[in-house]
C-alpha cells in the first residue's frame, strides 16, 4: 500500500512564503498607522508623580498616548534648547516665562491664539499670567503654576519688640528692623538672599516695583540706572542696610532662597522676601520653628511707590511640530487643556498641585473655591494673598537677551551690596550691558 | 655573506610585518573610538569657534574667521578672569608642593602609625569633587559653618564671619578646598620620588658631617626634581582649568571676584549658549596650558 503525501514544489514553497511575508508586514505596518504616535510631553522634575497619574488619568479617558520625558529644572533650558536644536520629538511642554522671547523667536514655541478650547480660559486667568505669557502680541500657553514674592515677617518677633503692625513702607522697615536690632531680638533682622541665581531678578523686581522703579521703559529701553524711575534707590536701600543700619547681613551675597527660608525659619530674621507659596512651609511645625508666626504683609511701598510686586508663571506651551498634524495637534490640545484647563469639568490639577504641594495657581475663579479657602486658611489670610495678587506685575526685563544680562546685572549688584562700586555706578554698568545686547540682537 | 644575511632578513622581515598588520588590526577599533571621542570633538570644536553660532539662533551663524579669538582677547573681563585664574593657580600650586612636601617627609619616616596616617591621609583625594564642594559650602557658610563655630569656640572671633560673601577672601578660600583636595595625590608622587633616592647617599652625607638642612637641601630636594616637575605641571593642569569648586561654592560670585577663566567658558557656552565664543575661550586656555607646561617641562628638565 502506498500513501501519497502532498507534494510541494520548491517554486510554491518560495510563493507561498513571499506571499506570507508581504502579508505580515502589510499587517504590521496598517497596524502601526491605527495606532497613533504618541504626544511628546517635556517637563522638568517637579511634581513628577503627580504629573503621571495625571496622564494616566488622560490616557485612560482619550485613549490617546503619552511619552513622558523629564529633566532637572536646572538643565532644563539647556537641554530643551539642545533638544530643539536637534528636532527631538517634542509636542507640549512647560515653560518658564523668562524664556518666552528667546524661545519664540527661535521658531520653537507656536502661539495658541487660534484654538479656542484653550484662549476660553483668558477669562479666568490673573493679568499678569495672561502678560508673562504673551510675546509680541500672541498667546504662548496656560498657566501651570504662578506665584509671587512676597513680604513676610515674624509675628513673634514683632511682637517682643513691642509692633504692633508690620511695616508698610520701606523706612517703616528700617525704623522697626533698628528696634528690633537694639532690642537684641536678631542681628540681622531683615532677610534679602541676594546669591546669584535665579530667583535673584524676582526678589530685586519686587523691591524696584515698590518703590515705584522700573528696569525697562515701555520700548524695552534701559532705565534701571535712571534715579528717579529706575532701580537706583532700590539698590541703595539694600547697601544702607547691609553697612549702615547693618539690618541685613553682608552675607545675603551668598544666601540663596532655600537657605534664606531655612535661616528665616530657624527664627533668625523678624523681615523677609520669600515666594509666598512659602508661608506654607515656613507654618508647617514639622519644617520650621516659627510655624503659626509667618505672616504675609503687603509689600512695603517706597516713598514714589506702592504695594507692588513681581510675579512669575511657568505655563503649558506648544511646539510647531504639534501644529504639523491635525490628529497630533488635537490630542496635544487636549492634552494642555487637561493640564492647564479644567479636566472633567474642573481645575483637577491646579487644585491637586495646590493642595499636595502648596503650588500656587493662576486662576481666579479658585480664591472663590471653598476647598481652597479651607486649604490656604490653614497657613495664611486668603483675603490679603488675593490683594497681593492682584497688585502683582509681571518682569519687566524678559527679552531675548534677559538670560546674557541677567548674570551681569546680578554680579552689579552684588559688587554694590559689598561696596565695591556705587550703586549708580552698578546700575549704569548693568544698562550700558542691556543696551548693547539689545542693539545687538 | 649577503647570501646569509637576505636569508635571516627575508623570513624576519615578513614576520615583522605580518606582525605589524596584525598589531594594526587589534589596534584599529579603539583607534577608532579615540578619534571619534577625542580627536573629532577637540577638531569639531575648533571648526565651531570659527562661526558666530549661538544655540538660540542656529540659522544664523555666519563664518567669522578668527573674529571670536579677537572678541575674547579684546574683552576687559577675560583678562580679568585671567587674572584670577592665574591667582588662584599660584596659591594653589604652591601650597600644594609646600604641603605635599612636608606630608611626604614625615611619611617616609618609620613611626607607629605610619599606615593608618597614610590611609587617613588619602581621603580627601578618594572624596568626588562636587562632594568636596558640598563639604566645604557648609564649612564655610557664615550662618551655621563650622569655620564659624570653631573660630568662635576658641574666642577667634566675637561675631561670625562671612566667608565666601567678601570677595577679598572668597578666592583664597576656593584655593584652600583646592589645595585640600590636591596635597595626598601631590604628596603620594613625591613620596615616590623619595624612596627612589639610595640610602647611600645620605649615609655618605653624614660620613662627611652632612647635618640634617644640608642633607635635604643637597640631596632629598634635587633628587625630587622630576617628581616635583609631575606634580607642578598636573597640579598647574588642574588648577588653570579647574571648575567644580568656582560652580558649587559661588557661581562666579560674590560680584564678579571668582569669575576664573573656566567659569567663563562656562557661562559662555552653557548659559549664553553662545558656542562659537564658548569654543574659542576654551581653544586660549588649552594652549595657553599647553604652552605653560611645556614652558615648566623645559625648565625643570634643565635641572634634572
Amino acid at each position: 500500500m502506498t500513501t501519497s503525501s502532498p507534494s510541494l514544489s520548491r517554486r510554491t514553497f518560495l510563493m507561498t512564503s513571499a506571499a506570507g511575508l508581504a502579508g505580515a508586514t502589510a499587517l504590521s505596518q496598517s497596524t502601526r498607522a491605527l495606532a497613533a504616535e504618541p504626544i511628546h510631553y517635556a517637563t522638568w522634575s517637579a511634581a513628577v508623580d503627580h504629573v503621571k497619574s495625571h496622564i494616566a488619568a488622560f490616557e485612560a479617558k482619550t485613549g490617546i498616548k503619552v511619552e513622558y520625558s523629564n529633566t532637572p529644572w536646572a538643565q532644563f533650558r539647556e537641554t530643551m534648547v539642545t533638544k530643539f536644536v536637534g528636532n527631538a520629538p517634542i509636542d507640549a511642554l512647560w515653560v518658564s516665562d523668562s524664556w518666552l522671547p528667546e524661545w519664540a523667536d527661535a521658531g520653537w514655541l507656536a502661539p495658541i491664539d487660534q484654538y479656542e478650547t484653550l484662549t476660553a480660559y483668558n477669562a479666568d486667568v490673573d493679568e499678569f499670567c495672561l502678560q508673562s505669557m504673551t510675546y509680541k502680541g500672541k498667546l504662548y500657553g496656560l498657566t501651570y503654576y504662578t506665584d509671587y514674592m512676597g513680604f513676610i515677617y515674624n509675628a513673634e518677633i514683632l511682637k517682643k519688640a513691642g509692633i504692633s503692625t508690620p511695616p508698610a513702607s520701606w523706612q517703616e522697615v528700617t525704623d522697626q528692623a533698628k528696634i528690633i536690632k537694639d532690642k537684641g531680638l536678631s542681628r540681622y533682622p531683615m532677610l534679602v538672599p541676594m546669591a546669584q541665581e535665579t530667583w535673584l531678578i524676582e526678589f530685586i523686581s519686587a523691591m524696584v516695583f515698590s518703590n515705584g522703579g522700573r528696569f525697562t521703559d515701555d520700548n524695552d529701553n534701559a532705565i534701571m540706572h535712571d534715579p528717579s524711575i529706575g532701580a537706583v534707590t532700590t539698590l541703595r536701600w539694600l547697601v544702607d542696610a547691609v553697612h549702615k543700619h547693618k539690618i541685613l547681613s553682608p552675607s545675603c551675597v551668598e544666601t540663596g532662597e532655600l537657605a534664606g527660608m531655612k535661616s528665616f525659619s530657624s527664627g533668625q530674621h523678624a523681615f523677609g522676601l520669600m515666594p509666598k507659596y512659602r508661608l506654607r512651609t515656613l507654618n508647617d511645625p514639622q519644617q520650621s520653628q516659627i510655624a503659626g508666626h509667618a505672616t504675609l504683609a503687603l509689600m512695603p511701598k517706597g516713598d514714589k511707590g506702592s504695594h507692588a510686586t513681581v510675579g512669575w508663571v511657568r505655563f503649558y506651551g506648544m511646539t510647531p511640530r504639534a501644529q504639523a498634524n491635525s490628529t497630533r495637534l488635537a490630542d496635544t490640545l487636549k492634552l494642555i487643556e487637561w493640564f492647564g484647563g479644567k479636566a472633567d469639568g474642573e481645575y483637577k490639577f491646579q487644585k491637586l498641585m495646590f493642595k499636595e504641594l502648596g503650588g500656587g495657581f493662576g486662576v481666579k475663579s479658585l480664591f472663590q473655591d471653598p476647598e481652597m479657602h479651607t486649604a490656604y486658611a490653614d497657613y495664611g489670610d486668603i483675603d490679603l494673598i488675593d490683594k497681593q495678587r492682584s497688585l502683582t506685575r509681571k518682569k519687566d526685563v524678559v527679552t531675548p537677551w534677559f538670560g546674557e544680562w541677567n548674570d551681569v546685572n546680578g554680579s552689579a549688584w552684588q559688587q554694590a551690596i559689598l561696596a565695591r562700586v556705587t550703586p549708580e555706578r552698578a546700575l549704569t554698568a548693568s544698562a550700558a550691558k542691556w543696551s548693547a545686547l539689545k542693539k545687538r540682537a | 655573506m649577503n647570501a646569509t644575511a637576505s636569508r635571516v632578513d627575508g623570513p624576519l622581515r615578513t614576520n615583522r610585518s605580518y606582525d605589524e598588520r596584525t598589531a594594526f588590526i587589534f589596534l584599529a577599533p579603539l583607534a577608532a573610538v579615540l578619534l571619534a571621542v577625542a580627536a573629532f570633538p577637540i577638531l569639531y570644536s575648533f571648526y565651531i569657534s570659527l562661526y558666530n553660532l549661538k544655540l538660540t539662533r542656529p540659522q544664523r551663524a555666519p563664518f567669522v574667521w578668527f573674529d571670536n579669538y579677537v572678541a575674547v582677547l579684546s574683552d576687559p573681563q577675560f583678562w580679568e578672569a585671567v587674572e584670577r585664574t592665574v591667582a588662584f593657580s599660584v596659591m594653589g600650586v604652591v601650597a600644594i608642593a609646600i604641603i605635599a612636601l612636608l606630608v611626604a617627609l614625615l611619611l617616609n619616616e618609620e613611626f607607629p602609625g605610619r599606615r593608618v596616617l597614610s590611609a587617613v591621609l588619602l581621603i580627601p583625594w578618594a572624596i568626588p569633587y562636587v562632594a568636596n564642594a558640598l563639604m566645604w559650602k557648609s564649612i564655610y557658610d557664615s550662618n551655621y559653618g563650622a569655620l564659624n563655630g570653631a573660630l568662635y569656640q576658641l574666642d577667634f572671633i566675637n561675631n561670625y564671619m562671612v566667608w565666601l560673601g567678601d570677595s577679598r577672601k572668597t578666592l583664597a578660600l576656593i584655593a584652600n578646598a583646592f589645595v585640600w583636595k590636591e596635597v595626598p595625590l601631590a604628596a603620594i608622587l613625591l613620596l615616590v620620588g623619595l624612596k627612589t633616592i639610595p640610602a647611600d647617599l645620605y649615609a655618605a652625607a653624614k660620613v662627611d658631617g652632612a647635618n640634617m638642612i644640608q642633607r635635604f637641601f643637597h640631596i632629598t630636594l634635587p633628587g625630587l626634581k622630576g617628581s616635583f616637575a609631575l606634580v607642578m605641571i598636573y597640579e598647574t593642569m588642574m588648577a588653570i582649568r579647574h571648575f567644580d569648586l568656582f560652580f558649587v561654592l559661588t557661581e562666579g560670585g560674590p560680584g564678579d571676584a571668582s569669575h576664573v577663566v573656566a567659569w567663563r567658558i562656562y557661562v559662555e557656552t552653557f548659559r549664553n549658549l553662545s558656542f562659537g565664543i564658548g569654543a574659542a575661550m576654551s581653544y586660549i586656555l588649552a594652549l595657553a596650558t599647553l604652552a605653560l607646561s611645556y614652558l615648566v617641562i623645559r625648565a625643570l628638565a634643565q635641572r634634572i
